[in-house]
This record gives C-alpha cells, sequence and structure tokens, in this order.
C-alpha cells in the first residue's frame, strides 16, 4: 500500500539518504557488538589469530596432518570462512525482532535491517579475512594462481548469507523457536560441510557421475572455491567438471536470496502487528 | 488523491491477530493447524475514512482503546492495514508510543544522527540542526550518554526535539503532552504551532482536550475503531464529554445517580443570557442551570443543591438552596423548575463537570442525586493565577 508513497517519504536523494542509512546501521551494529569490552574493534583480528593457535595445537596433537600436507592451512581457511556464515546465522535472528523499537516507530525499508547485518559481518569478515591472507603468505603456502575466484567466492558467500539473514530475520519474527532450530541445524551443517575434511570423503560416498549432489550445499561450493584461489586446491566433483559443480552451489545461493527476499516481503506487512 | 490532500484514508479496517499478540511460536501455529481453529481477531479499526489537507492540524480523541494510536501508526507506515490503503505526501515524522525508535545502548548523539539518516536527511544537513535539537530537548550533556541512562521526561524531550527539527511535512504526535514537565509542555504546544503556521500537517492524539482543542483546525473522535464524529475543535471536545456523559451515566447507573426516588432530577440543563440552551459555557461566563424535577409526594423544605468538579482535582465549589439562604417550603406532583445562575469567572482553565443533588434539609435523606450530569470547559481563565480559582486580592507593600 506503500508503494506510491515509499519514494516520497524519503524525499530527494533517495539512494544517497539509504546509503547513509545502511552506514549508520552497520556503525551501530559494529559499534554495540565492541562496546564496554577493552579491546573493542581488536577482538575481529585478535579473535581468528587466535583460532589459528588452537588449531594449530589441535591438529599437531591428533596428527590429523595426514589429509593433505597443509592441512592446518585448508582447515583454518575453512573455519574462517564458516565462522562469516554462522556469524551472519546468529546475528541475523534478531535484526528484526531486536529492532521493535525502529519498526514500531518509523518507516523505512525492512530490508535495511537484515542486509545492515550482514554487511556489519562483513566488515568484519574482511578484517578476519586479512589476518588470514597474511598467516598463508607468511606460512608460505598461499597459492594465488587462481586468486580471481575469490571475486565469485565472496558474491556466493555474501548472497548466501543476506539471504540467510532475510529468511532468520524475518522468520525470528513470527517464530521465536527459529533461535533454537537454527542452533541445532547451523551444528548438522558445519559436520556436513568440509571444513575439517576434504570434499573427496563425501564424493566417496556418490557414484562419480552425480558427484555435483555435494554442491547441492552451497557452503561446499563456496569452500571449494576459496581454497582453489588462496590455496590452490583443485575444485573436486567426482566425475563432474569442477565449474558445473560450482554452478549448482551458486544456484542454491541464489534460490536462498530469492527466498529470503521474498520471506521479508511476506513478513513486512505484519512486522508491525507481532512486534 | 487530491492535490490539496496531505494524508487520505480510505476505508482502512484493521484486526490483529489475538495470537500473534502473545508469544508467537511452532508449537502454537501447528496446534492451530490441528484444531483446525481460527485464530481470535481483534478489529481495532473499522472503515475509517478521513482525508487530512495539506496545513491542517487534525486532532484524533477517544476513550482508552478507541484505535488512536493503532491509526497514528497506520499514517506512519509501521503497520499496514487489513484492509484500505492510506496514502500519505510527503515526508512523514512520527512519534509513537512516546518515543522515536531509540536505541538504548547509543547516545543520545548517536541516536539522533541515527534517527536522521531514518528519515533520509544527510548527515551534513543533521550536523547543522543539531544544536537546536539538544538545546530545544535541554539535556545537555547527557547527549553523550546512552539513552538508557535517561530519565523518561528526557527521552521523551529528545524524541519530540528529533521528531520536529527533522522538518517534517506531516508530524504524528501520540500523547506527547502527557509526559514531560509544564515548561516543556508549554514549549511543546508554542513548537506545534510554529510547525501547523508554517503550513505544515500536523495529526495529534491527546486526552489533554483543552490544550488538543487550542492546537486543532478539527477533531476526530473515535470510538470503538469507527470515527463517530469530525468537525470544528469547540463542537467535538463538547461533543466528546456529552459522549463520555452519556457512556458514564447509561453504562452504569447506580455510581451516577442515586436516591430514595421519591422526588427525581429529571433534566439538568444551561442557557446563555437570552434563556437560549447551549451545550457549552457562554462568553460571559455566568452558569445558567435550569433543573427540572419531578415527585411523586409532598416532601416538605427539600434542598436543591450543585457541585462543581475538575476530574483532578475533585471538588472546587459546591452550595445549595440552603446555603444561598432560599428557602423552599415544599415540593409537590407533578413537579417543577429550579435555577441558579452562577459566576463562573474565577475559575481556572480546564475540563469541569457538574453534580446535582435533591435532599431533606437534614442531609438524612438524599431523593436523588445525579453525578457529572453536565460539563463545560474553559479553555482561558479571565486573569492569570495559580490553582482553581480566583479569590479577589487586595494587596499593599509598605517601606519602613
Amino acid at each position: 500500500m506503500h508503494s506510491e508513497t515509499t519514494t516520497n517519504r524519503a524525499g530527494g536523494g533517495f539512494l544517497a539518504a539509504r546509503r547513509e542509512l545502511i552506514e549508520s546501521l552497520v556503525g551501530r551494529n559494529l559499534k554495540i557488538r565492541y562496546k564496554g569490552s577493552a579491546l573493542g574493534f581488536f577482538w575481529s583480528l585478535l579473535t581468528p589469530l587466535c583460532f589459528i593457535l588452537i588449531y594449530a595445537v589441535f591438529a599437531r596433537l591428533l596428527k590429523f596432518g595426514g589429509l593433505t600436507p597443509d592441512y592446518l592451512q585448508y582447515l583454518v581457511c575453512g573455519i574462517i570462512v564458516w565462522q562469516f556464515t554462522v556469524g551472519c546465522l546468529n546475528d541475523s535472528l534478531h535484526s528484526i525482532s531486536g529492532n521493535a523499537n525502529l519498526v514500531k516507530k518509523v518507516f523505512f525499508p525492512r530490508v535495511i535491517l537484515p542486509l545492515s547485518t550482514a554487511l556489519a559481518n562483513l566488515v568484519n569478515y574482511m578484517l578476519t579475512f586479512a589476518v588470514l591472507m597474511l598467516y598463508l603468505l607468511a606460512s608460505g603456502h598461499a597459492r594465488l594462481g587462481c586468486g580471481w575466484l575469490l571475486v565469485p567466492a565472496f558474491a556466493m558467500h555474501f548472497a548466501l548469507c543476506l539471504g540467510l539473514c532475510c529468511l532468520c530475520g524475518t522468520s525470528n519474527v513470527f517464530f521465536r523457536d527459529t533461535e533454537h532450530i537454527v542452533g541445532v541445524v547451523s551444528q548438522a551443517w558445519f559436520f556436513t560441510t568440509p571444513v575439517m575434511y576434504p570434499v573427496s570423503f563425501q564424493l566417496d560416498f556418490l557414484p562419480a557421475d552425480i558427484g555435483w549432489l555435494a554442491y547441492v550445499n552451497p557452503m561446499t561450493g563456496i569452500l571449494a572455491l576459496y581454497r582453489k584461489a588462496v590455496l590452490g586446491h583443485a575444485i573436486e566433483a567426482g566425475g563432474c567438471p569442477p565449474a558445473a559443480a560450482v554452478a549448482v552451489s551458486a544456484l542454491v545461493c541464489a534460490v536462498v536470496l530469492a527466498a529470503g527476499r521474498q520471506a521479508l516481503r511476506a513478513g513486512d506487512a505484519r512486522f508491525g502487528d507481532v512486534l | 488523491m487530491n492535490p490539496g490532500t496531505a494524508i487520505s484514508i480510505e476505508h482502512v479496517t484493521k484486526r490483529f491477530p489475538l495470537s500473534a499478540l502473545g508469544s508467537s511460536s511452532l508449537k502454537h501455529l501447528v496446534i492451530d493447524a490441528f484444531r483446525r481453529r481460527r485464530a481470535k481477531v481483534f478489529q481495532a479499526l473499522t472503515d475509517v475514512n478521513l482525508e487530512v489537507r495539506q496545513g491542517e492540524s487534525l486532532g484524533i480523541i477517544g476513550s482508552n482503546g478507541a484505535g488512536k494510536s493503532t491509526l497514528l501508526s497506520i499514517i506512519a507506515g509501521t503497520i499496514t492495514p487489513t484492509e484500505g490503503r492510506v496514502r500519505a505526501k510527503g515526508k512523514i515524522s512520527s512519534l509513537l508510543e512516546l518515543g522515536a525508535g531509540f536505541h538504548p545502548d547509543l547516545t543520545g548523539r548517536e541516536n539522533v544522527f541515527l534517527y536522521g539518516a531514518i528519515m533520509g536527511i544527510p548527515r551534513a544537513e543533521m550536523r547543522r540542526r543539531f544544536d537546536d535539537i539538544v538545546d530545544f530537548a535541554g539535556i545537555g550533556e547527557f547527549i553523550d550518554q546512552p539513552v538508557r541512562f535517561y530519565s523518561s521526561g528526557m527521552y521523551v524531550r529528545l524524541g519530540f526535539s528529533v521528531a520536529v527539527q527533522i522538518d517534517p511535512d506531516i508530524l504524528l504526535v501520540d500523547e506527547v503532552l502527557a509526559v514531560g514537565d509544564v515548561d516543556f509542555q508549554r514549549r511543546c504546544l508554542k513548537r506545534m504551532n510554529e510547525f501547523r503556521h508554517s503550513g505544515k500537517t500536523l495529526v495529534l492524539i491527546s486526552h489533554d482536550l483543552g490544550a488538543i482543542q487550542s492546537i486543532s483546525d478539527r477533531i476526530a473522535i473515535l470510538d470503538h475503531g469507527t470515527i463517530v464524529n469530525v468537525g470544528g475543535p469547540v463542537d467535538m471536545v463538547d461533543a466528546y464529554h456529552g459522549r463520555m456523559l452519556a457512556e458514564a451515566s447509561g453504562g452504569a447507573s447506580a455510581a451516577t445517580e442515586w436516591g430514595t426516588r421519591e422526588a427525581l432530577i429529571t433534566r439538568v440543563a444551561m442557557a446563555d443570557a437570552s434563556g437560549a440552551p447551549v451545550k457549552r459555557l457562554p462568553g460571559d461566563r455566568i452558569i445558567r442551570i435550569s433543573l427540572d424535577y419531578t415527585a411523586s409526594r409532598r416532601i416538605a423544605a427539600p434542598v436543591f443543591g450543585f457541585g462543581i468538579a475538575t476530574p483532578e482535582r475533585g471538588v472546587v465549589f459546591g452550595s445549595n438552596t440552603q446555603i444561598e439562604g432560599v428557602a423552599v417550603p415544599e415540593i409537590a406532583p407533578p413537579g417543577g423548575r429550579v435555577s441558579f445562575e452562577i459566576d463562573a469567572t474565577a475559575l481556572q482553565a480546564g475540563n469541569y463537570t457538574m453534580s446535582f443533588s435533591l435532599h431533606s434539609a437534614d442531609h438524612q435523606t438524599n431523593y436523588h442525586r445525579l453525578e457529572n450530569a453536565l460539563s463545560f470547559y474553559i479553555d482561558k481563565a479571565c486573569r492569570g493565577f495559580e490553582g482553581v480559582a480566583a479569590l479577589p486580592v487586595k494587596c499593599r507593600v509598605c517601606a519602613n
């Protein structure tokens, strides 16, 4: 019903003004996250460093190294990429319900809320990713021949995360169970994604000609792209062409994004009633 | 939408699913699906039609739960109507439920800029207006404290200040006058008047009938989700008083009318100097009451009395035929009429109600008493003073 007035409400410079709103909300998300902590923003650099340290110790103790020569780098890369996805999932739950005071009192395009959550996480992720790159370069395991693959990797990853933010944010407004479901599902998702083990573990269970099935899990394709881009690991897909397998993941990312957009639209009219 | 229209509300109906008002969970959804039970709904608004012209200020009055805030939220766009549509032209700034949507963990300053960003005001522009906002809110150095440390007064003051300084085309204000001290209320009214006179559109909810009457060009009365009357502010405030009284006397007659009923006060009415019936206090501020009574038997030496009260302060003044030295030897069937003339020039501005009674000379028998049978409203006192009534004062100052 507000289609006619939406543009009017912002007056002139619609896009410029919305950009400032998104910037403000992203800034607010980051500010609130580190509010009251002594090290503040440094945590986004400190956390990945601690991760690297912890996994380095345990990978050595448990003698997991036999899987690939650069297993530690493979693992740390997977963990840091995964952290972005799971961080978005957790923060998105309250991206709308946690802003009830705004949603109930001011009209603005609601998509801005999950979008700013995803962007705030992206800012964090960029920093941790920079730390990861420094580590890979320092440890001499960086293989950047296919570095351009980072572009589709980031694009797919962000699309997936934004879609999930919209889905979970909307869902949690109407069903508070979403929180608990997401907690369980994300744990299961972690173990069905080749974060700690290579894709070949899964491919062993699949006939060679339908190896792309492993890539229905979009994180499998995204991780494969990242690892190809920064570690030079080949993208394994059984008998299928790697490009086709990654395309399957990309398609799923697009579907999730579209579903998120649709859910947000459907929910938008009732946010004010429920919050 | 007509060119001169700022807000057009067409056939707006709003139903809230009652289950959604409580905690929602998947469990309820599943259970409801199994029981094939339709969720109960609460109908907050029914077929509301209203048009607000550009530059007009519209007041909305009605009792609690009449749907005033829902209507304002629908205009603001934070709630979507179940049926019908609302169209608004221009930038809307709103102060719904006493707040501008501040985040408790952010400082006043951060919240002000965030609100500006939401309203689409460029940051540079907000920086220019910032000092005015803080000045008007009068919160000083607290501006750099998280708003969760604010008193409720500070919170509302900052909210109002931002909402107004955003310079919207349409300002929606939900009951801002109920909070804040007298000084802030005065500045609020002044600011809203300036806003109104600069050709902007104002929609205002308030229970302060005096304030809303003075600031509105038109008033709409909302009752159980329907607009029952729209018109000039004076007429509507009178009509609203009438409705409340009718509801009060019709709803709980025991509480508002009692006595032995051997004699009954059948009608009380107010008239002006020419004797024509009036609904509001005439300009000369003389309350002329005519009181009709019936008597079922002969009663010796009865007393007719009245009381004037304000909702906040109770009885302000009361008297009767006995006190005034008017002897009524007896009343007898069928009945008759008594009239009072009360000079109300001393009264403070505000809302007043009048009660009437008919009792025995020794006050032991109450034949009939009518509580809050009449009401009147004084928009401005004859002179400035503190309190309810202006007493004659003579003062002399001597230097030694």
